[in-house]
């Protein structure tokens, strides 16, 4: 059992899901993923499909039009799975708070793991909160 | 009975050494990216994670196809590759000649085209259909070549065309002219077949999500993954053993029985798959289907067809 575990650690497949965010979020993603910060170094690929992914990385606050389909996304990722809200709009709908188009913030609607905030977060601050959410969850 | 035996013990071997090769090719990869990269052992982390996740079968898959598909590709490319090894270790021919080893690694991306079909998803079938065409591409010219070779040395065992090399005290490659297009188009083929970056168009991640994989995960993807790393291994050690078997050119000092020559051919298959695979890969972008189709008739096959008319004239 410690050898599962030790590589469910040991190698997270991230997968990221826009669910209504600017998109700033979504360029420091990407950001995390270039050789300058090598996420491949502890494991991490990104990878296109859900049922891949162990780590399931959510941006924005959650739009009605998103609702069903962030539901779905969130079931096809295979057990056990790590949920990280990345950006404010992912852990209080910040800039759009109070909006009518707005059912999140995520966690309203999915068990969220880890929140990292900045609008948007730092590269390194996400490599922190994956690792957070792994050691969490599975440590 | 006894060549039974050592197909055994080949088999826990080969899944190691192609998960360990995995491991040096995405090393290498990343530090050709100026990147640390992963850990040499990452591919075994992957599977064993993959192992121990949850099983999901979409409720629009036929759901018994896609299941055993996976079991049968990883099953076929591990033995595919236990046979040239078990060949070498043992001496002689084990399991079958030249033809049952390159179907047998056929039958792994095969398989998983039909999974892919199976599961009902779009992105499988768009998956399926650039496999078949790169399969059209890749299998003639291939083929050829070892048409080429028997033609040559008229025998389709395995094992006596590596022991011409020892007996001509050279690698086949270099021997006749003949050889070497064999030879040249061989390696041509190899990044289609095993899928690597610019003939990856039916497993194109950005572009049609993984292809056939798209709706495998867990357990089902771990088998896939390890027949891809599987057959990987296979075909850099088949084309090593087959054109460029190193041992022949040192054979004073390493003497078969000692297992020296074994672990001389497993440094050449890994610098080999390096340039044809990792290197590749790093350096090249995805081509199109059309181009890569284009090419495999215009570059591989010619070359495979020029071999076989020089061999026919005895060159
Ligand atoms: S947190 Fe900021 S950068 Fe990220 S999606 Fe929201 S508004 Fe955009």
């Amino acid at each position: 059992m410690k050898i599962a575990a030790r590589s469910r650690i040991k190698s997270p497949w991230l997968f990221h899901l826009n669910t209504g965010s600017c998109a700033g979020c979504d360029i420091e993603i990407v950001a995390t993923l270039t050789p300058r910060y090598d996420v491949e170094r502890l494991g991490c690929i990104l990878v296109g499909s859900p049922r891949h992914a162990d780590v399931l990385l959510v941006t924005g606050p959650v739009t009605r039009q998103m609702l069903p389909r962030f539901i779905r996304v969130y079931e096809q990722v295979p057990e056990p799975k790590v949920v990280v809200a990345v950006g404010v709009c992912a852990i209080s709908g910040s800039p759009f708070v109070g909006s009518q188009m707005i059912e999140g913030p995520p966690d309203k609607i999915v068990p969220v793991d880890v929140y990292v905030a900045g609008c948007p977060p730092r590269p390194e601050a996400i490599v922190n909160g994956i690792v957070t959410a792994l050691k969490k969850k599975f440590g | 009975m006894n060549t039974v035996i050592i197909l055994l013990i080949t088999f826990p071997l080969v899944f190691l050494l192609s998960l360990l090769f995995e491991g040096i090719d995405r090393k290498v990869h990343a530090r050709m990216q100026k990147r640390i990269g992963p850990p040499i052992i990452q591919p075994f982390y992957d599977f064993v994670k993959l192992f121990n996740k949850e099983r999901i079968i979409p409720m629009t898959a036929s759901s018994r196809i896609f299941t055993t598909v996976p079991i049968i590709a990883a099953a076929a490319s591990i033995l595919g590759a236990s046979i040239p090894v078990a060949s070498l270790i043992a001496g002689s021919n084990v399991g079958g000649d030249l033809i049952i080893i390159l179907y047998l690694l056929t039958i792994s991306p095969i398989m998983v085209m039909i999974g892919g079909s199976s599961s009902g998803n779009p992105y499988g079938a768009v998956g399926f259909s650039r496999k078949m065409t790169m399969l059209i591409a890749y299998e003639v010219p291939m083929l050829i070549c070892i048409l080429s070779v028997s033609v040559n040395y008229t025998s389709l065992a395995y094992y006596d065309i590596v022991l011409t090399q020892v007996k001509i005290g050279s690698l086949l490659a270099l021997a006749r002219p003949s050889m070497a297009a064999a030879a040249a188009a061989f390696v041509l083929c190899m990044p289609a077949y095993t899928e690597t970056v610019p003939f990856d168009m039916s497993e194109a991640k950005t572009e049609i999500v993984h292809g056939s994989l798209v709706e495998y995960g867990g357990p089902y993807l771990g088998l896939v993954k390890l027949a891809k790393s599987a057959s990987n291994f296979a075909l850099s050690f088949l084309a090593v053993s087959l054109f460029f078997y190193t041992p022949a050119l040192l054979e004073r000092y390493f003497s078969p029985e000692l297992g020296g020559a074994m672990l001389l051919c497993l440094v050449t298959t890994l610098i080999f798959m390096v340039f044809t695979m990792t290197v590749p890969r790093t350096i090249f972008a995805r081509l199109k289907i059309g181009q890569a189709f284009k090419f495999y008739w215009l570059v591989p096959l010619t070359l495979s067809i020029i071999s076989v008319a020089l061999s026919i004239l005895g060159l």
